[in-house]
Formats: C-alpha cells, sequence, structure tokens
C-alpha cells in the first residue's frame, strides 16, 4: 500500500492505482481500460448483475464481477481472457434470448457486446420471452418492459439518487420485472419524473418519447438549467434542428447527474405556440404588431419625453431573476447611465431580500455562507421554511441522500413536507414565529452550555448583550408563541448544537415575513453561538428560488447599492461608473419595487420597463399593483409570453429564452455558470441585452457589445468579488463560486472561513414581533403560500409545457378537521376572503397543514391569489409577507366542480383556456 | 406416583399421529411429558416410558396400543434400537428426552454450562476455543466458525449482531427444525456466547416461515429464558447484554442465502449482495454480523463445555466433530442419523437407512440438497466429510441424503432439480436468472424426446457459464445435479420421442 493510504493492481498488464474499497471495474476505466457492462454505473452502488464485468484474478478461483471485487494491493487482473470473453458471449446470448416481442431492435449496446463477442447466432430453441405490456402513462417518457434487462439500474436510481422509491423489483427468477408503485404505472404511482432511471437504463426499455418521435440526439452544447436557484448543468441533445432533450452532467458539483421534471423534461415551453413572436403596441383595447425598430424608438420617444417632463426619477426597470447576470446589470446600467436613476429592481426583492439584510447585519454578507456540496459533509442538516423536494428537487434529492448516509435532520416547518419523514424532529411552528424559536433554540444552547465558546470568544461580538435578551425564551414561553412542545425544542437545539458539523438551509418560509429580516438574524446568531459557520458542511444557505435571484442582486440591479452591494457614494465606485459609463452614477437611493407601487399610485413614477417579471400575477395585493401599473404613462414589458403584466403594457416586446443567448446565471451557491445559445431565437427576436442596448442608443447613449462575454467583463471591472470571472475561465469548468478577487484564483467553496466581511460576527438581540394579521372572528385561518414541484412561480414557463399533465391548478391545502367543521370535501370550490379580495380555490384535504393554517400556490393567474394579500412587508429589505395572511373560508357558491384530487397532485387538473392576447395582423 | 409416559410433539411425529396417542394415554388417566423426538422418524410415534435399565418404548404406537401402554407391556429398551445405537449424539444427544420448553430438564441434561462457562472467558478465549475445536460451519459452505467470530470481533461497529440461519429450505432437511422445535435453549445457549465473544448485543433467528411449531417453541423460549435472566440485560449478573428476537421469513428460498437473510431480515427484497464485503465485517444493516447455521451455534455450547480438543478429536482431518445427516427419498429407515465425520455414504443408507425397501433397487443419491451432485452406485464408497466430497464432485451441504431407486428418469430429476432453481432464483444475476430457465427449457426438450445432439452441449456450455458467473451459490451449485446426471446416466439423455 502506498503511503497515500492507494492500493496499486495490475489489470491487462497497466498498473492501476485505486482508492482502498474502489471496486477493479472503476480502478479499470479510469485506466482506459473498456471493461463491458451493462449493470453497473459511476452514479450508483456496486450491485453485480450483468455479470459482463467478470475477469480474471491470480490466485482467486472463478470469473468475479469486477464492479463488485474491491481492488487489492498487488492484485493481478485479466479482463479480456477468451474464457472471460466466451462467458461474457453467452450472458449477451442470454439477453438477446429473453428480449420480448414487442422489444423491437435489440438495444445498441447489446448489439455491440454480441458482434465484440462474436455472438452469431442465439442457440436456444423457442426460449420463454419477455412479455409484458408497454407502460405510456407518463408524459415525458414510455417504458417498455420486454426490453428490459432486469438490472434494477432504474430501482437504485430512484433509491439511490432520487430517494423516492417508486420503482420495484417484482417477482423473481426470469418473472422478475420492473414495476411503478404497486405495479400501477408511472403516473399512477409516486413517481417524480425526475428522469434518473431513464439516463440509467442501459437497454432504451426506458426512454424518453421526444427521443423516440425525433430519433437519436446529438448533443451540442452545455448550458444551466433556467428553472430553481439549484442551478443543474444539462447537455443539450438536438435532433432534426430541435432540442429534444436535456441530459443532466454528470461532473456537475451542482447535480452529479441528477435532475428533476421541471429542468429534465419541461423545457418545452421554449417551442410553445403561445410564445410571443413579434413587438406589439396596444391600439385601445387590440393589440398591433410592429417592427423591432418602430418599438425601440417608441420606447426611446416616450421615455425621453417623460423624463424631460418629470426628470429622471419618475422612470424605473425592473429585470428578472431568471435573466441572465449581464441582461440585470445592462437594465441598472441603462437606468443609471442612460435615464439618470437609481430606480431599478428585480425579482430578488420579493423573495431572498430578507436573506440579505438579516445574514449582512450578523456576518456583512448575503450569500450562501457555504456550497451544495456541503450537504454531502453536514453531520446535521436543518431546513427551515423551505420545501426543497419540491422547490429544489436536485438538493431535496441530495438533502434525502445525506440523510440515508446518516447526517440527522431537522426541518422547521408549519407544514408537514416531505421531508418530514426523514426528519430526526419537525418542529410544526405557527407561521409567523420563526424568531420565537430561533431565539428559544438559543435558550436551550445557553443554558445547558452546549455553545462554542473559543468561536464566540474569537470570532463574534455583542454576546453578553445578546445572551441577556434570550434569557427569557425559555422553551416554554416559546411553546406558547410558537406551539411548537418545549421538549421538541430542546431536542432540536441540542442535536443542531453537538453534531459536530450542522448546516442550515432555509428558503421563503424564513425571509417572507412582517419581520423576516429578524427571523434570518436570530437563524445565523445559531450559527455563530455553536461556531456552525465558516467550515464545511456547515453555515447559513438560503436555497434560491429562481435561477438567477443572486445574480441579479450581485451585478446590481438594485435600488440602494451598486453591483456587490457596494455602496453608491462610494467615491472608488462614482469614478470607475464614470469613467465606464461617461456618466456620473446617480446618488439619490431608487425605490424598492413595492415603493414603486406607491410612486405609480400617486403620479411619481410614470414609466416602466419590466422584463420577465410578472408583477401583475406574482405580487402581493394585487389589485394595488394592478391600480398602479394602470397608471402609468407608459409601460413596457418584456416576455417569452402574453403575461398578466402585459395586459396592463402599452408596448409589449417578445424575449428569448435561454437556450436562445448566451450569458450566465449565478446559482445559490455563488457559482457563476455559463448559459449558452444552443439554438436562434424564432425569428425577430432580440435578447434583451440587444434590446436595452438598441434602446440607449436610440435616446442618444450609445451602448453596444459584440457578444455578453464583454458585458461579463465590464461587470468583473466593477465588482470586487468577481474580479477574476471571465467567459473562458467559466468555460473552462463548472463556473465559478465567488469571490474571485483576482485572475487565478479558484473560486470560494467556503466563505467566512478566517473572518467575516463585517470582521466579527454580531450576536443581534431581536425581539419575537407577531406577524402582521393574527387570526380573528373574522378571519380566522391563516393562509401560507408556496410553491408545489411541477410548477414554478407565476407558471409562466411550467403552464405552457406539458408540466401541466400533471398539475393544472392550484389548489386549497386544509386539515380534515377544518373542513369537515366548514362542510368541505376534496373536490369541493373553498370560497377564501380577505379584507381585500376574495377568491375561489379547489379543496385538497391534506395532513400536511396543521389545524387552523391552510396553504395553497400562486402559479395559476386565473385564480388571482395573490389579491388576497396586503402589502405588509419587512421593515428593513421590504421583502412582502407572502408566508402569512388571514383568511376566512367557506363553500363557494355554484361550485364549478373540478379539482377532484388523490393528494399527491395527480388529479389535481382543471383545464382551462390560457388568457390570450387578441392580434390583429 | 405412576409412570410417566414420554411423547414426541415433533411435527414428524405429530403428523404419524402422537397427538392422538397422548390425548388418549392423558384422558386414560396416565402423566404424560411431550418431548422432542430422537429423530427415528421411521419408528413414530415413539412412546417411552422409564424402564429400569433407562428408556423403554413401544414404536408405531396408536391409540389402539394405549392398554398395552398403560400396562408397560411389549416396550423394547429404546438404546438398543440399532438405528439409534450406533449414532454418535452429542448435538442431539438430549433428543426424545426432554421436553423442549423445560429450562429444568435443559439444566440437569447439562444445558447452560457451556454458556457458564463461557461468561467466565475473555471474549478472545471463547473465540480461541471455538477455533481450536476446528468447528466448521453446517449451513453448506463449512467456513471455520471461528475465523468468521473473529473477524466480527475484529470489526470496527458500534452495533454488532448475531443472527441464526434457519432458513431450512433444502428439501429433505429438518435438523435445524428439530432443534428449534426439539432444545430451543441449545441454539440460544450457542447464540449467547457468540454474542459475548463478538461483542454483540442483539441477535436473531431467521426461521422460514413452513415452521410454525418451531417458531412458536422459539418464541416461548426466549421469553422463558430472558425471564430466567439467560436473555436479555445483564445475562445472569454479568455485564453481557444480548437480545434475541425471531424474524419469520416469507417462502423465498434464497433468504438461505445469508446475504439474502440479511436483506429480509432488514425488511427488503430477499436479494443476494455482492460479497465482499462479507458479512462478518458489514451485515445487518452494514453492521459487523455473525451469521450461522442454527446446527453449527448448537455445537457451540458443546464446544465450550467439553472442549476444543474433545471436539477436535472427532472426525476427519479437515471435518471435525459430528455432522447430523438427514436421511430421505426411498429409504427403508428415514430419520437423523448423527455419526462423526468420516463414515461412508454407503454406511449411512445401509446401515441407518437399512437400504431401500423391498422392490426398489438404488440408482442414485443426492446429497446436499438441491444443488448437490447426483451420487451412482461407484461413489457410495465416499466418506461423509467436506474434502472428500468436494474431491468426489459433491457437496454435503446442509447433510440432506436423498434415495432414488431405479424407477427414477435421471432427465425428469435433473429437469427437476433445474426448475427449482429457476422458481427460486433471486432474479439478480443473468446466469442464473436467464440461464436457470433456459436449462430447464433444454432438459424439458431433452425429456420430451426433442432434444438434439448440440443441445447436450450448449446445456454443459451454458452450466459452465452459470458455474463461473453467478453472483451466489443458487446459480452457481444449479449445473451440479444436471452435470452429474448427465456424467453418470449419460444414455438417458439420448432419448427419442415417447411413442403415444
Amino acid at each position: 500500500m502506498g503511503n497515500n493510504g492507494h492500493v496499486t493492481a495490475t489489470i491487462d498488464g497497466k498498473r492501476v492505482e485505486a482508492s482502498p474499497g474502489e471496486s477493479i471495474w472503476t480502478a479499470a476505466r479510469r485506466a482506459g481500460i473498456d471493461v463491458p457492462y451493462l449493470c453497473a454505473s459511476s452514479a450508483l452502488k456496486p450491485y453485480g448483475s450483468c455479470r459482463l464485468c467478470v475477469c480474471e484474478i491470480e490466485g482467486v478461483r472463478g470469473f468475479p464481477a469486477s464492479c463488485t471485487t474491491p481492488v487489492r494491493d498487488g492484485m493481478i487482473v485479466r479482463t479480456d481472457g477468451e474464457k472471460t470473453n466466451h462467458h461474457r458471449r453467452n450472458i449477451v446470448e442470454l439477453y438477446l434470448s429473453e428480449q420480448g416481442e414487442g422489444a423491437g431492435e435489440a438495444a445498441e449496446q447489446l448489439q455491440k457486446y454480441a458482434s465484440r463477442f462474436g455472438l452469431q447466432t442465439i442457440r436456444y430453441r423457442a426460449p420463454v420471452k419477455r412479455k409484458y405490456e408497454i407502460d405510456d402513462s407518463n408524459p415525458f417518457f414510455s417504458f417498455n418492459p420486454n426490453k428490459c434487462i432486469a438490472c434494477a439500474r432504474c430501482v437504485r436510481a430512484c433509491d439511490e439518487i432520487q430517494g423516492t422509491f417508486a420503482i420495484s423489483m417484482l417477482g423473481r427468477g426470469f418473472a422478475s420485472s420492473v414495476v411503478a408503485g404497486n405495479d400501477v404505472g408511472f403516473a399512477a404511482s409516486n413517481c417524480v419524473s425526475c428522469g434518473a432511471c431513464v439516463k440509467e437504463c442501459p437497454t432504451d426499455a426506458l426512454f424518453e418519447k421526444a427521443v423516440a418521435v425525433a430519433g437519436k440526439p446529438e448533443y451540442v452544447g452545455r448550458t444551466t438549467c433556467a428553472y430553481c436557484g439549484v442551478g443543474c448543468n444539462f447537455d443539450v441533445g438536438m435532433s432534426g434542428g430541435r432540442i429534444v432533450t436535456m441530459k443532466p452532467v454528470e461532473a456537475s458539483p451542482v447535480n452529479w447527474g441528477h435532475a428533476c421534471v421541471k429542468g429534465r423534461f419541461g423545457w418545452d415551453y421554449i417551442y410553445s405556440r403561445d410564445r410571443l413572436l413579434k413587438p406589439m403596441v396596444r391600439k385601445g383595447t387590440d393589440w398591433v404588431p410592429i417592427e423591432w425598430d418602430d418599438a425601440i424608438k417608441l420606447i426611446a420617444d416616450k421615455f425621453s419625453a417623460i423624463r424631460a417632463k418629470h426628470g429622471p426619477d419618475a422612470l424605473a426597470g425592473v429585470s428578472s431573476a431568471r435573466g441572465t447576470n449581464e441582461e440585470n446589470y445592462l437594465m441598472s446600467r441603462f437606468m443609471r447611465a442612460a435615464i439618470g436613476t437609481n430606480n431599478v429592481d428585480n425579482c430578488a426583492r420579493v423573495c431572498h431580500s430578507a436573506t440579505v439584510s438579516g445574514m449582512m447585519e450578523v456576518f456583512g454578507t448575503w450569500a450562501a455562507t457555504n456550497s451544495l456540496a456541503d450537504i454531502d459533509k453536514a453531520k446535521l442538516l436543518m431546513i427551515i421554511g423551505s420545501n426543497p423536494t419540491e422547490g429544489h428537487p436536485v438538493t431535496g434529492a441530495r438533502i434525502k441522500r445525506a440523510v440515508r448516509r446518516g447526517a440527522r435532520l431537522i426541518v422547521i416547518d408549519p407544514r408537514k413536507i416531505e421531508l418530514c419523514r426523514y426528519a430526526d424532529v419537525h418542529l410544526q411552528l405557527r407561521a409567523g414565529t420563526n424568531v420565537a424559536v430561533f431565539n428559544g433554540m438559543a435558550n436551550v444552547i445557553v443554558e445547558e452550555g452546549l455553545y462554542n465558546e473559543d468561536f464566540i470568544r474569537a470570532r463574534t461580538e455583542n454576546f453578553e448583550v445578546w445572551v441577556e435578551m434570550v434569557k427569557k425564551y425559555t422553551p416554554e414561553e416559546v411553546e406558547k408563541i410558537s406551539g411548537v412542545p418545549a421538549d421538541l425544542l430542546r431536542k432540536a437545539a441540542r442535536l443542531y448544537a453537538t453534531s459536530g458539523a450542522s448546516m442550515c438551509c432555509h428558503g421563503l418560509g424564513v425571509s417572507e415575513h412582517r419581520w423576516g429580516s429578524y427571523g434570518i438574524m436570530t437563524m445565523c446568531n445559531l450559527a455563530a453561538l455553536t461556531g456552525h459557520i465558516g467550515r464545511p458542511g456547515t453555515g447559513i444557505n438560503p436555497l434560491r428560488g429562481q435561477n438567477n435571484v443572486q445574480g441579479s442582486c450581485d451585478v446590481g440591479s438594485v435600488p440602494v447599492n451598486y453591483t456587490s452591494y457596494q455602496k453608491l457614494d462610494d467615491p472608488k465606485v462614482r469614478a470607475l461608473f464614470q469613467e465606464i459609463t461617461g456618466h456620473p452614477l446617480p446618488q439619490r437611493k431608487g425605490w424598492k419595487l413595492p415603493e414603486m407601487w406607491d410612486a405609480a399610485l400617486d403620479g411619481r413614477l410614470r414609466g416602466m420597463w419590466i422584463t420577465g417579471y410578472d408583477v401583475a400575477q406574482t405580487d402581493p395585493n394585487l389589485n394595488k399593483v394592478r391600480a398602479a401599473l394602470s397608471k402609468l404613462d407608459f409601460l413596457v414589458v418584456h416576455d417569452l409570453f402574453f403575461n398578466e403584466t402585459a395586459k396592463y403594457a402599452h408596448l409589449v416586446l417578445p424575449g428569448a429564452s435561454f437556450v436562445e443567448k448566451d450569458g450566465t446565471f449565478t446559482n445559490g451557491e455563488r457559482r457563476i455558470q455559463r448559459v449558452r445559445k444552443i439554438v436562434d431565437p424564432p425569428p425577430g427576436i432580440k435578447s434583451d441585452w440587444e434590446a436595452i442596448c438598441e434602446v440607449a442608443t436610440a435616446m442618444g447613449i450609445p451602448m453596444s457589445y459584440d457578444h455578453p462575454s464583454k458585458i461579463m467583463d465590464e461587470i468583473a471591472l466593477q465588482t470586487p468579488g468577481m474580479k477574476g470571472v471571465s467567459y473562458e475561465r467559466l468555460d473552462a469548468g463548472f463556473g465559478l463560486q465567488w469571490p474571485v478577487p483576482e485572475a487565478g484564483h479558484p473560486g470560494t467553496v467556503v466563505m467566512h472561513t478566517e473572518k467575516f466581511p463585517r470582521g466579527k460576527a454580531k450576536f443581534v438581540p431581536v425581539e419575537y414581533m407577531p406577524p402582521s394579521e393574527e387570526p380573528t372572528e373574522d378571519y380566522p385561518y391563516t393562509l401560507v403560500t408556496g410553491r408545489v414541484l411541477h410548477h414554478y412561480n407565476s407558471g409562466a414557463q411550467t403552464r405552457h409545457s406539458r408540466l401541466m399533465d400533471f398539475v393544472d391548478t392550484d389548489v386549497l391545502e386544509i386539515h380534515v378537521d377544518d373542513a369537515s367543521e366548514l362542510g368541505l370535501k376534496t373536490g369541493d370550490n373553498a370560497l377564501l376572503k380577505s379584507p381585500r379580495a376574495q377568491v375561489t380555490l379547489p379543496v385538497m384535504i391534506s395532513d400536511r397543514v396543521p389545524p387552523g393554517t391552510v396553504f395553497t400556490t400562486f402559479h395559476f393567474p386565473e385564480l388571482n391569489l395573490n389579491t388576497l394579500l396586503s402589502s405588509s412587508s419587512d421593515d428593513l429589505s421590504k421583502c412582502p409577507e407572502y408566508k402569512v395572511s388571514t383568511v376566512a373560508l367557506s363553500l363557494a357558491p355554484a361550485a364549478k366542480g373540478n379539482g377532484r384530487s388523490n393528494g399527491h397532485g395527480k388529479a389535481r387538473k382543471v383545464r382551462r383556456g390560457a388568457p390570450k392576447a387578441r392580434i390583429i395582423e | 406416583m405412576g409412570a410417566r409416559f414420554y411423547v414426541p410433539n415433533d411435527v414428524s411425529a405429530i403428523a404419524a399421529g402422537a397427538d392422538r396417542v397422548a390425548n388418549t394415554l392423558t384422558n386414560k388417566g396416565a402423566m404424560v411429558v411431550r418431548t422432542s423426538s430422537r429423530g427415528a422418524f421411521f419408528l413414530e410415534p415413539l412412546v417411552e416410558t422409564e424402564g429400569s435399565g433407562g428408556r423403554v418404548g413401544w414404536t408405531h404406537a396408536t391409540e389402539k396400543d394405549a392398554a398395552k401402554i398403560l400396562v408397560g407391556r411389549g416396550a423394547k429398551p429404546v438404546d438398543r434400537i440399532p438405528f439409534l445405537a450406533k449414532q454418535t449424539r452429542f448435538t442431539f444427544a438430549r433428543a426424545g428426552l426432554i421436553d423442549p420448553l423445560s429450562l429444568e430438564d435443559y439444566k440437569i441434561h447439562g444445558g447452560f454450562r457451556g454458556l457458564t462457562k463461557a461468561l467466565g472467558l475473555d471474549p478472545q478465549k471463547i473465540i480461541d476455543e471455538v477455533k481450536a475445536s476446528a468447528l466448521r460451519g453446517r449451513g453448506g459452505a463449512a467456513f471455520p466458525a471461528g475465523v468468521k467470530w473473529q473477524t466480527t470481533k475484529d470489526a470496527p461497529g458500534d452495533q454488532k449482531y448475531v443472527v441464526a440461519n434457519a432458513d431450512e429450505g433444502d428439501p429433505g432437511t429438518f435438523s435445524d427444525r428439530m432443534i428449534m422445535e426439539g432444545e430451543p435453549y441449545r441454539l440460544i445457549e450457542g447464540m449467547v456466547i457468540c454474542a459475548r465473544a463478538v461483542g454483540a448485543t442483539k441477535g436473531y433467528i431467521y426461521a422460514r416461515s413452513e415452521y410454525p411449531h418451531g417458531i412458536r417453541k422459539l418464541r416461548a423460549a426466549i421469553a422463558r429464558a430472558t425471564e430466567a435472566g439467560w436473555l436479555g440485560h445483564k445475562i445472569q449478573g454479568t455485564d453481557l447484554d444480548f437480545e434475541l428476537e425471531v424474524f419469520v421469513g416469507a417462502g423465498a428460498y434464497i433468504c438461505g442465502e445469508e446475504t439474502a437473510l440479511l436483506e429480509s431480515l432488514e425488511g427488503k427484497r430477499g436479494m443476494v449482495r455482492p460479497k465482499p464485503p462479507f458479512p462478518a465485517v458489514e451485515g445487518l444493516y452494514r453492521k459487523p454480523t455473525v451469521v450461522n447455521n442454527v446446527i453449527t451455534f448448537a455445537t457451540v455450547p458443546d464446544v465450550l463445555d467439553r472442549g476444543a480438543a474433545w471436539h477436535a478429536s472427532i472426525g476427519t482431518e479437515k471435518s471435525k466433530g459430528t455432522m447430523p445427516l438427514q436421511l430421505a427419498g426411498c429409504i427403508k429407515q428415514g430419520g437423523l442419523v448423527e455419526v462423526p465425520f468420516g463414515i461412508t455414504l454407503e454406511s449411512v443408507i445401509h446401515d441407518f437407512g437399512g437400504g431401500l425397501p423391498k422392490g426398489s433397487k438404488f440408482k442414485a443419491v443426492q446429497v446436499g440438497g438441491p444443488l448437490g451432485s447426483i451420487f451412482p452406485e461407484k461413489l457410495l464408497k465416499t466418506p461423509i466429510c467436506f474434502d472428500e466430497f468436494a474431491k468426489a464432485g459433491g457437496i454435503l451441504g446442509h447433510g440432506g441424503i436423498v434415495v432414488f431407486d431405479h424407477e427414477t428418469d435421471m432427465v425428469d430429476l435433473a429437469r427437476h432439480f433445474m426448475e427449482f432453481t429457476a422458481e427460486e432464483s433471486c432474479g439478480k444475476c443473468t446466469p442464473c436468472r436467464v440461464g436457470s430457465s433456459r436449462a430447464r427449457e433444454i432438459l424439458e426438450q431433452i425429456r420430451d424426446g426433442r432434444g438434439r445432439p448440440e443441445d447436450l452441449d450448449t446445456l454443459r456450455d451454458l452450466s459452465d457459464t452459470m458455474k463461473m458467473t453467478s453472483l451466489c451459490a443458487l446459480g452457481g451449485l444449479a449445473p451440479f445435479p444436471v452435470l452429474t446426471a448427465l456424467q453418470y446416466f449419460p444414455k438417458e439423455f439420448e432419448r427419442k420421442p415417447a411413442k403415444r
């Protein structure tokens, strides 16, 4: 054995190094030896089914499988002996002999091995073959068991990679067959359509329908998913000039070859017939297509006029956290340099802005302190206000995998999310009581002496002041506020403090509150108290909701700071801005989104440009938002689809999708990753960045770049943490995790290992304060909103995808006790009333919510859910209080009779006509 | 006090009518004690009472014999029944003597002496003793028990397990069942000794569901032993904790394979795991686990009690101790035969089995269960021991011996055993999953006269791939009955279509 712990073996005459426990198969493959296989996979544990990888080992009897046999030091292995190959021939013959009538041509891999091992004829006469029905029930893939070789790679993928356990082997011996659920077919099973099984299948028994129709794809490029903030990497497969498949990238540190249904299959909206294809201008109640040049001129003229009459601050730009960094930067540059205002914001305002303000206060930072790979290293995971298996499914699968390897799990959520089944402790708190719960955990840790004294001494400040404050948050007091049993709170606190490496991942259930920033601060206090920060497997890690919510803020599309939250009045920043743009950096702080609505309503704001963000569907208190939009003199909406906001626009511009443009997204672990143009956009569509440049130029302030990489170079120049970023470097691997302070810097996996950006972490004493609305006699139920697996935010993308086959309505989850009191059954329509509005939603009785709390999503604009919500928001960040409002509930009169449900979202289907614009040619 | 009458309540005896005899005797006012069986099943029901020179008994007793039995007429000394007299009974020494669930009986007859000794020994000394005894596993693989225990003891792990493989699935075998039904404390004692040796605190007996009587007895015995401080917390006042539980299988032969057994015990589908890692290092829930057969554990108390040297003095050079053989098939005297390793197969069949019934002529014998080789007459001189059997191309397995007479169709017999594998294959590896079905089809075609000369080449070639590349012993051994039938009875495989 070498002194590095490695062992050395001789395989086919080559000296091969292997790590202890590594199989002969993986070691041989690394050495470039082509050992045949069907059942083995680098993504799965050794299994030993196919026996094609058998080998000869000196001193060992028989032909052991190389995939299950660990390399021993000094081992002499031969993988291609004549006898070995003879056995392989016999095994391929057995496989071919069982292929069923409906199998069609044998899988490519089987044919390849048949010819490699010289198999010409099958010696068996009239062998019994596989005989099964094809399962076509899943919208995206089919299963033809007649081609199956029972290697169980699909079963193992579902178990080991995704952790859903939807697939099993049924029967034994020759009758072994793969079944979904309790042999009910994929659609009716608990399958989440992540596609891991399809990817693993070596014989095309599981195959993508799109590929089957279009033919074998050619992989033409690699890109980053445009859904959630995990930022999965995909190789894009094309056939016949169209994208037919997205294959998750094995080597990616983000998604390690895994994907979810949205990223893997739900990209088909790019080919939706509902895509906007031409700029359109409103003429009365009609929409008239116009040429791009005219559209650009119209914007330039209108914006110039408004600025001339009302000043630059009467204009605002809203960019999209779904757009690229380059586009977000350009929107901010356009507003600041061309218009002369800091009125620029993006959708991050309404999701994790409180995370930023909270983390700023305690650590001086505004992003995840650790990386997704740290989930594999953590000894305990605390998931707060986040439902990763639906909202961030690849991370959710990774968390489940961590639990299976032995990590402890705490879930803090008002709902019984899927992860609760894996959790050591579930603190089912009343929505809006995060601060009390975190202070209570701190109280236990302090009282029981479980804190990290060395860390507190060396790396924190304000402990003494703070510790006085938490004294009164005894578990019993906290139980009164939050409803969390005192003993459970103690258990959670002890587990978190003593694991050795505890990692927090939180979602909008912490930030989207009246006191969201405070919730974040109290959570950060826990990390500082225990020293669970600045090391692998620890930290505070917001799971960012949209693909580029991190980057859109990093590159300065925010009204009160510049890139990387640099101060607007910093002389260095101002000088650099002047030098690069030729214009001064405006000094008046801009309006945050909710402030923009107030400004529009009272006439201070006159013109807006909104890209890729459906404010008229997703912002809270929609009636107010819509009224504000209606007041504008000129509104430009730039989107893939004619969304709700477009209905208030004067001009609508068609946008390019993520596969139609170059750029970068920054995922939730600060990883700046390339988005690559794979196909041309439909004729006549410009990317956002091109449109912005042209409008600026038309306004007499020339802006032009020959490629988005040049925009990134400009960002890097002005952004300390991104100085070392360039497309050349991003293209060389899987992006870069900022801070990348200089050219050769490898990026930062774990932040704050030595010090915090603000020096020492500061314990911030914050008291619990109640949400803006608490249940009353008139409005006795607490409404919590969130999302489901198959949809994403406004649904702009997912509602134009076959994902609609799974879920095509929002539903109201309600506890059975409440439902029976109200006389509601699953499938009924419930009427929800708030002081602001009333809406109707199909009911789904569920034990996921506690009595008194109801839950729904806001993916479907026609339900107008967000009209119910108030404009209440977090003081510091203006992040809206999406997570708590109070409503009254009753059976809706004249039920429309929809919303049947089986509790898994399978039958949550109501066909609705999508609102379409009337187009006059 | 009147005489006591001993009537077995072993399931074989019950099948022969033991319950009826016992009830009749009880109804007539006799004191009846239900005991284990001596294993001479061809004599059951064997009713015994104490005679002047030891137990005397009535064979094939029925209700009609009650009067005779009650007055003590016509009984013969049990010790002099040749089938029993010629055996060397250690593991089954108390078979037929004791009430299976009586802790008193067990102790009076020397029970718990091995464990008591072990409790006073350093764990390593226990393992040294087992190693020195040269005890090899009785489940089939004949792996040295002490080496396995040592591996588990030395393997790092916060939790270790001891598991008894009581999934006695070979048709025609019943020695595990006899221990479970007849002397459950012996198994428990062996397992506790092992637990102390390897540092395990939890144990399971994985019993096949087809043994309801044995399962009931075991559960009752565990409860009583726990109450008496032979199991559970601080066993006999020492620092040893060991909890034991019976787990009932679900009817799959493959779960007798130790890794499939562990998967099943974890609540999963019974599928074979690749080895390494071996269960001794990564077993139940991936923790170090000793998996031994029931008979192996049942032998351990004597090894500790009488000493390693005693055990090592019995048997052949590499097969030490005794082997409980289980005789069945076309034989006069079926039952349990415990003999030292080394006596010939012929002696077992003739001296104990009494040869074949009248009108039947010996044709072949299969030793070691449905995967065992088929031996013709010329191999009857083979001594019963692991190495000689291996040399002769066979296996001893779990000690099942099934005799076939002259009317047996060897092709159909071969087909039958291949069908057994095809039915029982777990379906994990290709050679076994598909190969066994293909081999069965070829044998069917030959049996039905549809065979072609090249089929035998295919069969041999396929068999070789199954033997060499299968994941576990099921696929690896399945070809043996077929190949040996073909080797010793080649003519039968050259048949023409049957005339109809």
